[in-house]
């Protein structure tokens, strides 16, 4: 195993931990955008095609609009709390 | 042992060169500024409850909200990975995509896309673009996952010299 997928697998794994141990669900949606980007570089770094690097691109993309859809949701419902 | 330390060097000297690229970049297109979207408001408030920089806590929320200039780094790194200088142009178009998609008008994915594409293949025969990967993932983790009250101290402190919110 390269010594870049090992450095990129043990943030990916810290980030999991912090958003299991954080409170805050806002907070939470940073480190889910920094396991997005782990996710997404370990992809490219073990599907090593050009589909690869299409596979990457699309899961983050998808995953930032979701996680655009979950921050509006939490802005809207603050309201009614 | 030689080798390990060699890589870990231009892990690190490619992290910086991506973080000084996605920062100024999207600072200069006025992310710290406002929020592009409802979301971005939302999370720059809760950076700034816990003690931080309200227009650092704006660039975060707007980082996670649509792909910025950090997306399109680290995009443009990997397809300049595995496809080499092309790849870099497919990305801006998709990035482009993404921006349009999540009702951003800033063009700061572009660009940083362009840009990195740029310097990766100046940079081609020292550091190989799989290092641009992994130094990504460490930049955006200096700014999302470290600690947040500090980072956004840092991003509104950048902000504030480039005269880009308050």
């Amino acid at each position: 195993m390269d010594i870049l997928e090992i450095v990129i697998g043990a943030v990916a794994l810290l980030m999991t931990l912090r958003i299991f141990l954080e409170r805050s669900r806002a907070r939470k949606l940073l480190y889910l955008c920094c396991l997005s980007f782990c996710i997404s570089a370990l992809i490219a770094l073990y599907v090593k095609s050009p589909m690869g690097g299409i596979t990457a691109i699309v899961y983050f993309i998808t995953s930032t609009l979701s996680s655009n859809a979950i921050a509006y949701t939490i802005e809207q419902t603050k309201h009614i709390e | 042992m030689d080798e390990i330390v060699v890589s870990i060097l231009k892990m690190l000297v490619a992290g910086a060169i991506c973080w000084i690229n996605f920062v100024i970049i999207d600072t200069y297109f006025g992310l710290p500024e406002q929020p592009g979207v409802l979301g971005a408001k939302m999370i720059g408030e809760k950076v700034k409850d816990i003690g931080g920089n309200l227009h650092g806590g704006y660039f975060m929320g707007n980082i996670v909200c649509s792909p910025d200039a950090s997306a399109g780094t680290l995009l443009a790194s990997i397809m300049n990975y595995l496809m080499g200088v092309e790849g870099g142009l497919i990305t801006a178009l998709l990035v482009w995509i993404g921006n349009r998609l999540c009702a951003d008008p800033g063009y700061a994915g572009t660009i940083g896309a362009l840009t990195i594409t740029a310097i990766i293949s100046l940079l081609k025969p020292i550091i190989e673009p799989k290092y641009f990967v992994a130094g990504m993932v460490l930049a955006i983790f200096t700014i999302q996952g470290l600690d947040h009250k500090h980072a956004s101290l840092l991003l509104g402190k950048i902000a504030k010299k480039m005269n880009r919110g308050e």
